[in-house]
Order: structure tokens, then C-alpha cells, then sequence
């Protein structure tokens, strides 16, 4: 039918029109801006981490006799709690920290140069407390100088991860043997994902240290072989257990798990936001459906006329998916524009990227698509009225 | 009353005729209900104001007083310190005025030492937060004063989880490895937001089991399990009683109630010279920063809102839009397809007004049908939300307020749904119809 | 130009079968006015739509020029219908919602004809029925009589060969009615063979040849007289007349 026709086809149903077009609008902005969020999350949550994800295993635990909170008591109930750990099949390696990465919360602080206090200090580093064998627990890489030892012990010797040396030193090897407010440097390690939101998730002190005390618990991290991480994991209570029973085992959890839960309100929102497209896309497709069905049903005399005077049933079926498509073409035009309005308006309220020119282009085509799908079978309904039947007179 | 039988009668005959059109328009009505219902809630939750009475008294202040110079630092600590607390309690101005943080122990009856202990979550507060926050006691009172005293004050739960009745002033329990005396027991209490631990972005967690007095946590360097900051190089690891009370040690929240506005300036000027004195004695190197921010302003303050939930509320107001109008096109589709009865009932001489008690018992119909379906979805909603996002678990309970205003729009909605549909039917011109 | 041997129509429904035509025969010829009459429901509006291929039939054999219609596909039928044949209802079946030119416009759009060869046919059989004042109206506005010139126009602005026209008239008053039968007349003798179905005894005379269907059964044909020659001629001519 010709593009005139339609409209004056759809003047003529103003209102339905008007409503229709209002709701496509809306359709593409919040199929668009969904998109763009859950692209986020998932950019978000696809950064690299530094870490082994899926063989780390976290426990996070806390003596419940006071006794055992404070060193000495607590760095020997430690040590018998590793050398336990250590005998289960399939643990490489085991070591304490007092943080977990990707944990939220921790012990953070500020770091300086003391030469260059003011320019070069940052807030919200990560302090980690721990032990030369908290390397290979965590699987790190060195990249400059050397690890912490044993003769490192309880002195000022820091480790840094890389962005941080760069931050501090302009190039992380010049970092070595400096001396920052933290202590004197002695290597650097590749990056790892510690706290999302300190300062950078990328920073991380790294020393040599007991624990003195344990008023928030402490950490035991483990690498374990692939295959064994299920195996482990049933195990390390009992084993725990059998060591202290005065103990609090608040959780265990492999890094894997804490990751998700680092981009937990990203992927939630963006997660909540797809269903609602989703079902803004079945809103729309029941909507294109029974308008179809509904006119197809009003319709039945002109199609039956139409039949008449020598349209086919191919024709008359391109006649209602053509309307469709005008009006979702009007729709998706004005919804282009509402797409980036949306965008504008989420953007105040949370962090969001702004939006591709492609992405609404996408969504577009992904509702023209919807609306064709659920038009197709009313309009084939409708091609099927008789022409006899439908000219008939009253 | 048998008129208004006929039409309701009329109405449900209307739908079995035609039940897919009508399924799928109430189906779309509530999906978009439902969708805002579940955030309705949660929102509701997250921005009412638990204290009506009083929310406009309460203030939380802030003094820039951290020892470690800083000239760009002019915006206060969130937390503060003991030494904070002292100083900004000393106005007398407030009629009531507490200090509080969040920690967590282990709590066990004395006599029970083989078995192990229970955790949990304790609130370090003086005396004035019941009085702050309206918390109603069920058994015994607040502490006497706000010194040091081995005296806890429970919560109903946690009375009924370790004696197994609510009663109990005066029996004994340890916690750590201290024993203490029970001197109160609270009734059923929740605060929704929890706007008094806003700062630690604690505003939908669950109220403490055990109320221990301040002093006393100071003492035995019971610390905050939330945010903790110190500024200085003291080793409060080691005896907290003296360096916690004595260093730039950041961990309590603090609460003034101001009565009238006269105790609110006051309690600014109070401030202000409170801020003048420690500069003139050196110990305020920052700029001034004082903040008194009223307990309704909090959360913006802290920056604490859950953004996710204002975007997926804001988002879930367009879907209900949307709903409305692509509800509204499907009962224009609806009534217009019994536009030929509509006229042939005119023809017949019904009156528009009785025409309109034929729309309006359909719209009542609907949103009878409307109001179930959507509660069910929210319902489902909700469970997905919490389910994605477990800050909002407490956040999903519903008042009798609450789904009477439920209830309300979702007849509204249908209404709006079917006006402008039933007019163009039932006042469309006669002879079109006929011809 | 149209032969119909034993051909049958049966309608089933759940409940009953009913045999619309019996084995009908018959022979149209090209420029022939035939009158189809008979009591209401023996099938005349049956056997209209079978020769406008708007319905099917059950058995026998329909020919179109020598070609018989069974198992042409839906795009074939639908091109035959709008090129060779022409359709007058009773209820006129003009579409509401669009303008009388857009209503007349329609089948010379399906048949994919430049707009301006459109114009051109709409504004000669406008011209005809004598409705080129209203061609903006819409056919709401429009009295019976006029809306059934209107569907006349449409019918014949193709230029079809052959016009059906199930109870033209049945719906207007006597006056109107006369007109209609005068133009269809006038469309015959340019060589438009018709065929129409009416229950005016007066029409049925004056049409060249009478044709009565009593139960589905064509009982009474009139010696049909062959013409000397072919009389298909375009419009233009009719309009010159
Ligand atoms: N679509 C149909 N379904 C069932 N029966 C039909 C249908 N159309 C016509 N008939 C029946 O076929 C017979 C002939 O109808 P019709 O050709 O319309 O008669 P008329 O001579 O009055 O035009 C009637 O008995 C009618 O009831
Ligand atoms: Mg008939």
C-alpha cells in the first residue's frame, strides 16, 4: 500500500497511534540504556584481576576465646591452623593475611614519599600483614627485585604492586630501595584487584608481619589444585575444628565468588534492567499482536473488499506488517532520541557510559524484529477471510 | 442493589466473551503495577522517615578535628573520635545526646562454657539512644548514667535465643570474656532506614542484638567492626582503653536532639566556638569544617542512597507508563469491538449514566483482577531483588497503608485504562455504529 | 468467454451440508447482459462468487477464456480477478475510511499502474457515473445511490471484461435504482459482458438474456443469441458514446 495510505490510516486512529508510538519510544530508550548497562557490568567485571580466581580459596575467621585474639596466642594458632590445612589433599600452598583481595573493607591507609609528601601522597592503600608464603597463595608475579622473606620479618620492608610503584615513582623499577612513609621497598609485584573502592583497585602494600591482634578476624588463603577445589573446601572446617574449636569461621569462599560480589549492584542492576526490557519487549510484542488480531478482526470487510478487487493474501499480509513497521519505525525514531534522554537522566543518578550511536541502532532493529515476529501470525490470520463471507451483505 | 448486580454480572460476561484480549490487557496492567509496586516498596523502605514526631530534631555534628594537618581537607571525617565525642557533648544544649558504633562478640551464658559461643552483633551506645530513637523497653530500663558498667541491655530476640524468655533483668552473660548483668530488655524494635548508621552505609542492615555502654567498650578496647580510621602512629592494638580515648582514633557516630530551633543555633554558635578554642590551642590545624546535618538530610549527606535502586525505580516508572498505555490501547481495541453493543443499548435507551455504571463496574473488575496479579508479580519482583542485590532484604515487608495504597492505584489505573476507551465507545455517534 | 460444466458447490458446516449448486452448466459469452434471478438462498450470490473466484467449488470445472481456474494459486487468482473482473455488491463495500478517489484508486494500484495512468482511468469513470465533483468525499457522505456509483466507477475503471454485480440495486429506492440499471446498460453495450444478480423482473427483461436458479439448479436459460462481433472495447469509447 502505498506510504500515503498508511498514514492517513494512521491519522485516523490518532489515539492509537499516539499510544503506541509512546510506548515503542520508550521501549527502544530503556532497551537501549539496559544494554548499555549490562555492557558495563560486564566490562566491569571482565578487568583483570591478577588473580586466580577459581583455585583461591578465603577463609575468614576469628578466635571466640579472647586468649587466642593476641599475639603471641593467636600467630602460633595460625601456624597450627596452616600446617592443618596444608595436609589436605590437594592445598599447594597456604598462607594468613589480615585482608582478603576483592574483600570490601580492610585495613587501608595513606602512603608518601616523605621527599615529596604533598604531590605524592595517596589515601586508602591497602596494608597487608602477612607472610612470605602469601606469593604463592595469592600466585603472584614478581616483576622488580625480590619477595619479602624471612629475614624481613616484622620490619618495614614493602612489597608494592606495579600501578602503585608507577603512581609513587613515576616507572615501577625506580621504586626499588626507595624509601616511602610505609618503609623501604624492596620489590614489586604484578597488579592484583584488592579493593574496588580504595583508591585505586589496583594498589597493595605488602609486609612481613604478625598479627598482633585479631579484633577483625583474620584470613587464611589457600591455593588448591583445579580438580581438588570442591574436595577442599568440605574439608578445611573439620580441619579447622580439630585445631580450635574456639574458633568463628565466618566464611569460605573462593575469590571467584567474592569477585561477583565485588560487582554484585552493577550486575543486579544491569540483571534487573534486561528483565525489564524483556519484558518491555513482550509488552510490545503483545501489543503489536493483538492490535493485529484486533484489526485484523475490524478489518475483515476491507481485507474481504480488498480480496476482491485483487489484492493477494501476500499483498494483504505486507499491507499490515508495512503498517506495523511504520508506526515502529516512527516509534524507534522518536525512541533514538529518548534513548539518549533515558542515558542522560540514569547518568545523574549512576555511572554510566555514554551511549554508542550503534547500540540504539541495535535495540531498533531488535524491536522491529519483536514487533514483525508477533504481527506475522494475526496478519496471516487475517489474509485468510473470505472474500465472499466479508462482502456479504448484512 | 440489583442493578448493581446486573452490571457486575454484565461486566464478567463481557470478559468470557472476549477472555484473551481481556487477559492480555490486565496481564500488561499488572506486569507494570507489579514492577512498581516491588520498587515502590523498596524505595518506601529505604526514604521514609521512621521518626515523624521527631526526625526534624535530630542532628548529627561533625568538627574537622583531626590532628594531622591539611589545608585542602576541609570536609570532616564521617566517624568520630572519643576525644570529639567529649568535646561536642559538653554544650549541655541537647535535651538528649548519644554516641554509638557497631561492633560484634561472642555472647554465651556462664554456666554453658563447654558449649560455643554465639555471635553477635552489639551496638556501643550511651544512655540517651533510646531516648533518641523512641525504643521502646519490655523489661527493666536504660543504664543510670554514662560511665563504665557491666550492664547489657538485649534485644526480645536475643533474650528468647539465650534464656528462652523475655525477663531476664538481672541474670548474667558473658560476652568475650567478660560477665555482665542484664538490666534491660527491648521490645520488638526495627528502624527503617536505619538512619542513624547511615554513615557506615548501614541504613537497611538489622538492629543490634546487644546494647553495651560506651565506657566500657573503651575500656576493653571494644572496637567498631565498620569504618575505623586513625591519623596518628599509635599502636591502638595495644592498650586501647588510654590511646582509644586519648588518639585520633575515628570509629563512633554521634546524635544530638535539638528541640526547637533556638537549640539548633545555639548548638551552631556552640560549635563554632568549641572549633575557635581548639584552634587558639592548637588543636584544630585543618580548616573549619563543622557540619550539623539533620537526620532526614543523612544519607544524601554521606552520599549513601543506593543509586541501583533510585535508576531501577526511575526505570520502573516508565515501564509502569508504558504498561498504562499499551493497556489503554488494548481496552480501546476491547471496547471498541463492543462499540456495535454499546450503540444498540443506546438505541435501547439506556442512559450514558447507565452506561458509565457498566464501565465502572468493568473498571472495578479489573482492578480487583489487576490488584492480585500484581501483587504476585511484585512479589516475584521483590524475591529477584533481593535475590540480586541482598542490601534490600529487609526492605520488602508491606503495611495495611501500604496496600490500601496499593489497592488504590491500581483502580486508578484502570480507570484511566478504560476512560478514555469507554467514552469514545459509549459516547461515539449513534448512527455510525447502526448504519 | 465463461463455461461452468457440472459444477458443484456443498457448504459443510459441523451440522449440516448444503448443496449451494448442483452440477451447473453453463456457457456466458463475451458481451452478453445476463439477469441471474431466483427465491433467496438457491445460490445466485453461490455461483457470482465462484465465477469471480472469491470462493471455490467442490467439483466440475470452471473456464475462464478456455482456461479452466482450478489450481491456480492465490497470486494468479488474485491477478485474474483484478484484471478481468469487475464486483457490485449490494452493501456497495466501499472502504470507509478512504476517499472516494483513493476507493476507485485501489485496484488500479494493485494492478501496479503509474499514478498518473491512475488519474487518468479514475477521472474517465468518475466522469461516467457522473460523481467527478465528490471524488475528495468519503462514502459516509455520500448517498446510497451514489456510493453505488462509486462502486460501479471502481469496478470499471480496470476495465474489466467481465462485471458481476450481485444485487446492484437491492438497496436503493426506485429512482436511484433506474440510474444504476441505466449505467450498467451503458457499460454492456462498450462490451463488458455482466452478469447480475436481481429480483426486479423488470431489470431481469430488460437484460439480453435471463438466467433463474431454483435450489442450486439452473433451471431456465434463455436462447442465448451470439453476437456478430467481439465488442470489447476500452472506456474511452463507452465514455464517447
Ligand atoms: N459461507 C457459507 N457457509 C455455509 N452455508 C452457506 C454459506 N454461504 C451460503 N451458504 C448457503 O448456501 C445457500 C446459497 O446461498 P446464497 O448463494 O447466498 O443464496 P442467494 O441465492 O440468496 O444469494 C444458502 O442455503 C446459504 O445458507
Ligand atoms: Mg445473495
Amino acid at each position: 500500500m502505498s506510504l500515503t495510505l498508511l498514514f492517513k490510516s494512521l491519522l485516523q486512529r490518532k489515539v492509537i497511534t499516539i499510544l503506541l508510538l509512546i510506548q515503542l519510544m520508550l521501549t527502544l530508550a530503556l532497551v537501549s540504556n539496559s544494554i548499555l548497562l549490562s555492557q558495563q557490568a560486564y566490562t566491569l567485571s571482565n578487568q583483570p584481576t591478577g588473580l586466580q580466581l577459581e583455585t583461591t580459596l578465603a577463609i575468614e575467621l576469628k578466635p571466640t576465646d579472647e586468649n587466642l585474639i593476641v599475639h603471641p596466642a593467636l600467630g602460633e594458632l595460625i601456624q597450627r591452623q596452616l600446617a592443618e590445612l596444608r595436609k589436605i589433599n590437594g592445598v599447594r600452598y597456604a598462607a594468613f593475611t589480615n585482608q582478603t583481595p576483592l574483600m570490601f573493607g580492610g585495613m587501608n591507609g595513606d602512603v608518601f614519599v616523605p621527599d615529596h609528601a604533598e604531590t605524592s601522597s595517596v589515601d586508602a592503600v591497602p596494608y597487608n600483614y602477612a607472610e612470605a608464603g602469601l606469593f604463592d597463595a595469592l600466585q603472584m608475579t614478581l616483576l622488580h627485585g625480590r619477595w619479602l622473606s624471612a629475614e624481613d620479618k616484622n620490619t618495614d620492608n614493602v612489597v608494592l604492586t606495579e600501578k602503585l610503584a608507577n603512581r609513587l615513582f613515576g616507572q615501577s623499577h625506580l621504586a626499588l630501595g626507595q624509601q616511602i612513609s610505609a618503609g623501604t621497598v624492596v620489590g614489586v609485584v604484578a597488579d592484583m584487584m584488592y579493593q574496588r573502592f580504595a583508591s585505586d583497585q589496583y594498589y597493595g602494600l605488602f609486609f612481613n608481619r604478625d598479627l598482633s591482634r585479631a579484633d577483625y578476624g583474620y584470613r587464611l588463603i589457600l591455593q588448591v589444585e583445579s580438580q581438588a577445589v570442591a574436595a577442599v573446601r568440605q574439608q578445611i572446617n573439620q580441619s579447622l575444628r580439630q585445631v580450635e574449636p574456639e574458633i568463628d569461621i565466618q566464611h569460605i569462599v573462593s575469590l571467584r565468588q567474592l569477585h561477583r560480589d565485588v560487582f554484585e549492584q552493577e550486575r543486579g542492576l544491569a540483571i534487573l534492567l534486561s528483565v525489564l526490557s524483556a519484558l518491555m519487549l513482550l509488552v510490545a510484542m503483545i501489543s503489536a499482536y493483538s492490535h493485529a488480531l484486533f484489526h485484523g478482526v475490524q478489518q475483515q470487510n476491507e481485507i474481504g473488499i480488498k480480496r476482491a478487487l485483487g489484492a493477494s493474501k501476500r499483498r494483504i499480509l505486507l499491507e499490515v506488517l508495512s503498517e506495523s513497521w511504520l508506526t515502529t519505525g516512527i516509534g524507534v525514531t522518536l525512541g533514538l532520541l529518548a534513548s539518549f534522554l533515558l542515558q542522560q537522566q540514569l547518568a545523574t543518578v549512576i555511572s554510566l557510559p555514554a551511549l554508542p550511536l550503534w547500540l540504539p541502532f541495535a535495540g531498533a532493529l531488535m524491536l522491529l524484529f519483536c514487533v514483525t515476529a508477533a504481527t506475522w501470525y494475526p496478519a496471516a490470520i487475517a489474509t485468510r477471510v473470505s472474500p465472499a463471507t466479508a462482502t456479504k451483505a448484512l | 442493589m440489583d442493578n448493581l448486580l446486573h452490571v457486575f454480572a454484565l461486566a464478567i460476561r463481557n470478559i468470557k466473551r472476549a477472555p484473551l484480549p481481556y487477559l492480555l490487557t490486565v496481564l500488561i496492567l499488572s506486569l507494570g503495577l507489579g514492577m512498581f509496586f516491588s520498587n515502590a516498596t523498596l524505595y518506601y523502605w529505604l526514604n521514609h522517615d521512621p521518626l515523624p514526631h521527631k526526625s526534624q530534631t535530630l542532628f548529627y555534628p561533625q568538627i574537622n578535628a583531626t590532628l594531622q594537618p591539611c589545608d585542602s581537607c576541609t570536609e570532616p571525617l564521617r566517624v568520630l573520635s572519643y576525644q570529639d565525642v567529649q568535646k561536642l557533648s559538653s554544650s549541655g544544649i541537647p535535651s538528649a545526646q548519644a554516641a554509638m558504633f557497631q561492633s560484634a562478640g561472642y555472647a554465651r551464658l556462664p554456666e554453658n562454657t563447654r558449649q560455643s559461643p554465639t555471635p553477635v552483633a552489639l551496638r556501643i551506645t550511651q544512655r540517651d539512644f533510646f531516648t533518641l530513637f523512641d525504643v521502646p523497653f519490655l523489661h527493666g530500663e536504660r543504664w543510670a548514667d554514662n560511665s563504665a558498667r557491666r550492664e547489657l541491655i538485649l534485644s526480645k530476640a536475643s533474650a528468647e535465643r539465650f534464656f528462652g524468655r523475655t525477663n531476664v533483668v538481672g541474670e548474667a552473660l558473658q560476652l568475650g570474656n567478660e560477665l555482665y548483668t542484664i538490666t534491660g530488655v527491648l521490645d520488638d524494635w526495627t528502624m527503617l532506614p536505619r538512619l542513624y548508621d547511615v554513615a557506615n552505609g548501614l541504613n537497611s542492615a538489622q538492629s543490634a542484638d546487644i546494647y553495651l555502654p560506651w565506657e566500657t567498650a573503651y575500656d576493653l578496647g571494644i572496637k567498631s567492626n565498620t569504618t575505623t580510621m586513625s591519623r596518628d602512629s599509635r599502636n591502638y592494638s595495644d592498650n586501647f582503653a588510654v590511646n582509644g580515648r586519648e588518639g585520633d582514633f575515628f570509629q563512633a557516630q554521634f546524635w544530638v536532639q535539638l528541640d526547637t530551633a533556638d537549640q539548633v543555633s545555639a548548638y551552631r554558635q556552640f560549635m563554632q566556638q568549641l572549633v575557635q578554642s581548639e584552634k587558639e590551642a592548637g588543636r584544630h590545624p585543618r580548616p573549619e569544617g563543622n557540619r550539623l546535618t539533620n537526620i532526614l538530610d543523612i544519607t544524601e549527606h554521606f552520599n549513601a542512597r543506593n543509586r541501583q535502586l533510585d535508576a531501577f525505580a526511575l526505570v520502573s516508572l516508565l515501564f509502569l507508563l508504558v504498561c498504562l498505555f499499551n493497556a489503554s490501547h488494548l481496552s480501546l481495541n476491547r471496547y471498541l469491538a463492543s462499540q456495535y453493543e454499546f450503540g444498540l443499548r443506546r438505541a435501547l435507551g439506556a442512559s450514558r449514566g447507565q452506561l458509565q455504571q457498566l464501565i465502572l463496574a468493568d473498571v472495578a473488575v479489573n482492578a480487583a483482577v489487576a490488584l492480585l496479579l500484581s501483587l504476585t508479580v511484585a512479589m516475584v519482583a521483590m524475591a529477584l531483588i533481593n535475590h540480586l542485590l541482598p542490601a534490600t532484604r529487609n526492605l520488602t515487608s508491606w503495611s495495611p497503608a501500604m496496600l490500601f495504597a496499593m489497592a488504590a492505584t491500581a483502580l486508578a489505573a484502570s480507570y484511566i485504562v478504560s476512560l478514555y476507551p469507554a467514552i469514545r465507545a459509549s459516547f461515539g455517534s449513534l448512527n455510525r455504529q447502526l448504519k | 468467454m465463461i463455461t461452468l460444466t457440472n459444477l458443484s458447490k456443498i457448504f459443510r458446516t459441523e451440522l449440516i451440508e448444503t448443496h449451494a449448486l448442483r452440477e451447473v452448466n453453463l456457457q456466458v459469452n463475451e458481451g452478453e447482459f445476463a439477469a441471474l434471478t431466483g427465491p433467496s438462498g438457491s445460490g445466485k450470490s453461490t455461483l457470482l462468487n465462484i465465477l469471480g473466484t472469491l470462493e471455490n467449488f467442490d467439483s466440475g470445472d470452471y473456464l475462464l477464456d478456455g482456461k479452466s481456474v482450478k489450481g491456480l494459486s492465490d497470486a494468479a487468482l488474485s491477478k485474474l480477478r483484478n484484471e478481468k473482473i469487475g464486483f457490485i455488491f449490494q452493501s456497495f463495500n466501499l472502504i470507509k475510511d478512504f476517499s472516494i478517489f483513493d476507493n476507485i484508486e485501489l485496484p488500479l494500484r494493485y494492478r501496479g499502474l503509474k499514478a498518473s495512468d491512475r488519474k487518468q482511468r479514475i477521472d474517465q469513470a468518475l466522469e461516467l457515473v457522473g460523481l467527478h465533483a465528490r471524488r475528495d468525499y468519503l462514502p459516509g457522505q455520500l448517498s446510497g445511490g451514489q456510493q453505488q456509483r462509486v462502486a460501479i466507477a471502481r469496478a470499471i475503471a480496470g476495465e474489466p471484461r467481465i462485471l458481476l454485480a450481485d444485487e446492484p440495486t437491492g438497496n436503493l429506492d426506485s429512482l436511484m435504482a433506474r440510474q444504476v440499471m441505466e449505467l450498467l446498460e451503458q457499460i454492456n453495450q462498450r462490451g463488458c459482458t455482466i452478469l447480475m444478480v436481481t429480483h426486479d423482473p423488470e431489470q431481469a427483461r430488460r437484460a439480453g438474456r435471463h438466467i433463474q436458479i431454483v435450489d442450486g439448479q439452473l433451471h431456465d436459460s434463455t436462447l442465448y443469441q451470439p453476437l456478430s462481433q467481439p465488442l470489447h472495447q476500452p472506456l474511452a469509447a463507452v465514455q464517447g458514446a
